[in-house]
């Protein structure tokens, strides 16, 4: 078990460079790209949490079908490269705000989980792997537990099928 | 002792990775061959006895062959989108198991798996690993700057995503009979018979299962009839028409590769993977390759006898007959299977 | 050994870039993309403690968000679609007026 923290750095690095390159670059094309490494080094660490399930959904839904989604529209529009020019500005005073909020936020994000006990307690070591990796279980709380907000997804697909097909079409 | 098992492990990756690349080969011959019998010609004959030496003779020409990279292309994708498809080609076939556990006849300790990984998610991983292989195809169409590849691109990307559904429903409906996620328990829920004579395939059960997963299939891997990314007629070449020399080869290799590995999940799934009457389980992997041998034959067969589709027919097909047909199987499965309580 | 702060910590890591990319990206499609970020940011808090308590709950509320994740994916897009149409830009500042 030596082997788990290095390999969770390393997704974390890879997921971490990936993200900061999705939002850090130009080219629509290529974030779609970056993002999918970062998708994929996400389901590494869902693996590494003992959830295979959860990873493969990662691979099939996220990056199989999502972003290829995003790859259609960034085609199907040509998307030009972002124009670098010098944006509007805020005033200096709602700026100065916002950094002092965001400087909180990250403040406070660090105290809450610095604070909490059970943040620094090893996350694999209370339960066996096979409390949550069976996807039996999962199947059985889903459509137990969980049933009512399953058939709402449903539903929420459906709305989002008709807008999409509303929104995108060309003479309504 | 376990090294000599990592070691046999480790061999085994190799002799997959070998026999991927030979299959191939011997599907680029098989391909020039049964389309020279179909068409009654003699087909390539010059290259060795029989022509067999015709596939390395055409992997050399193409490996001196001139590299080209159209202007205005963009290199980093243009570089990558060979080396996604072929890498998830080889990939997919990882978690596929050929063969019943052996020692080789006695020779190791312990029984291994022929499986390069066993995954208890293992048909979920082939799903996974497959679904990524249409961004090659995309990023080839979109990184070559040429409208061909473009529309090529386009195109196989929404077939291949169109068909996914149903491929994945029809898969869904073996699993539910067999309450398994992991290809071998699903192999070894097809041993034995029904009535003495009667293999308990799950294509026996799940008949029009099997027709809509091979269906999906043959439109997962572009093959004819559902080849319009390569239509000749209308795109040149598809998304690889600016492909040459060893980037080509990748491509091609990809393909073929794929429809190894739809035909192996195939007779995984409905064909009953290694098991077969006459020989003993040890020897199951012979039967895996007949019939993997025949879905293949199939699949050519398939190209150079039924013309080619129009692509706004298969996208009506694929979402109107296809994945309605899918679904209802699914329904009247799970509905078999909880009033049998098979 | 991995402690739920590592995956705690990555998961504020992943939401700030995502949050850092809606605000500063000037391409509706990367400012979808940010989106998706943080939502899986989400979700990597959601698995991490579902394994730290043994409770398969957080595995399928994650399923909800990828739902969700897709349906959004789906209309955003449509919108985009549209959006481009009209203006022949991805710029989101193209779209402040309210009518035109």
């Amino acid at each position: 078990m030596g082997l788990e923290l290095p390999v969770f750095y390393v997704f974390a690095a890879v997921a971490v460079a990936a993200s900061a390159l999705v939002i850090g670059q130009r080219s629509p094309i290529y974030s779609v790209m970056l993002l999918i490494v970062s998708f994929a080094a996400l389901a590494g660490l869902y693996i590494l949490l003992d959830a295979p399930f959860v990873a493969v959904i990662q691979i099939i839904i996220y990056a199989g079908a999502i972003l290829v989604l995003f790859l259609f529209v960034v085609m199907l529009l040509n998307a030009p490269k972002e124009a670098s020019g010098p944006r509007p500005r805020l005033a200096p005073g709602p700026r100065r705000a916002g950094v002092v909020l965001a400087a909180v936020f990250a403040g406070e994000l660090v105290w809450a989980v610095w604070r909490t006990a059970m943040a620094h307690e090893p996350v694999t070591a209370g339960v066996p792997a096979r409390a949550v990796e069976s996807v039996h279980r999962i199947g059985q709380v889903l459509y137990t537990d969980y049933a009512f907000p399953f058939e709402v997804t449903s539903l929420l697909i459906i709305v989002a099928m008709v807008g999409a097909v509303v929104l995108a079409k060309r003479h309504v | 002792m376990p090294s000599l098992t990592v070691i046999v492990q480790l061999g085994l990756v190799v002799a997959v990775f070998v026999m991927l690349m030979l299959s191939s080969a011997v599907m680029v011959y098989a391909e020039r061959k049964v389309a020279a019998f179909i068409q009654q010609r003699e087909g390539p004959n010059r290259v060795g006895p029989k022509g067999l030496f015709q596939p390395f003779a055409d992997v050399i020409k193409l490996m001196f062959k001139e590299e080209l990279r159209p202007g205005g292309a963009d290199t980093v994708l243009f570089l990558l989108a060979p080396v996604i498809s072929a890498t998830a080609a080889f990939a997919a076939f990882a978690v596929v198991p050929f063969g019943a556990a052996t020692t080789f006849f006695g020779l190791l300790p312990e029984p291994i798996k022929l499986q390069v990984a066993d995954v208890n998610v293992a048909v979920l991983v082939v799903f996974a690993i497959t679904s990524m292989s249409v961004y090659g195809i995309v990023l080839a169409g979109w990184s070559s700057n040429s409208k061909y590849s473009l529309l090529g691109g386009l195109r196989s990307a929404s077939q291949m995503i169109s068909y996914e559904l149903s491929y994945g429903l029809a898969l869904a409906s073996v699993l539910v009979i067999a309450n398994s996620l992991s290809l071998t328990d699903i192999v070894n829920h097809q041993s034995g018979y029904w009535l003495g004579f009667i293999p308990k395939w799950f294509v026996v059960v799940q008949p029009v299962g099997f027709l809509i997963f091979m269906i999906s299939g043959v439109a997962e891997t572009n093959r004819a009839p559902f080849d319009f990314p390569e239509a000749e007629q209308e795109l040149v070449a598809g998304y690889h028409t600016e492909y040459s020399s060893m980037a080509f080869a990748m491509f091609f290799l990809a393909e073929y590769i794929n429809m190894v590995t739809v035909s192996a999940v195939a007779t995984d799934l409905f064909l009953g993977g290694w098991h077969g009457p006459f020989l003993p389980e040890s020897l199951g992997w012979i039967w895996f390759l007949v019939k993997i041998s025949a879905l293949l034959f199939f699949y050519i067969w398939m190209r150079w006898t039924l013309p080619r589709y129009r692509y706004d027919q298969l996208m009506q097909f694929g979402w109107k007959i296809l994945l309605p047909l899918a679904v209802l199987n699914l329904l009247v499965t799970a509905a078999g299977v909880i009033l049998l309580g098979a | 050994m991995v402690t739920l702060e590592h995956y705690l910590t990555l998961s504020a890591i992943l939401f700030a870039i995502g949050t850092t990319g809606v605000f500063l990206r000037r391409n509706v499609i990367t400012v979808l993309l940010s989106i998706e970020i943080m939502l899986n940011a989400a979700n990597l808090s959601l698995v991490a403690f579902g394994r730290y308590w043994g409770a398969v709950d957080g595995q399928i509320i994650v399923f909800f968000v990828v739902t969700v994740a897709a349906a959004e994916a789906a209309v955003g897009l449509a919108l985009v679609i549209a959006l481009f149409r009209l203006r022949e830009s991805l710029d989101p500042d193209a779209f402040t007026s309210l009518r035109w």
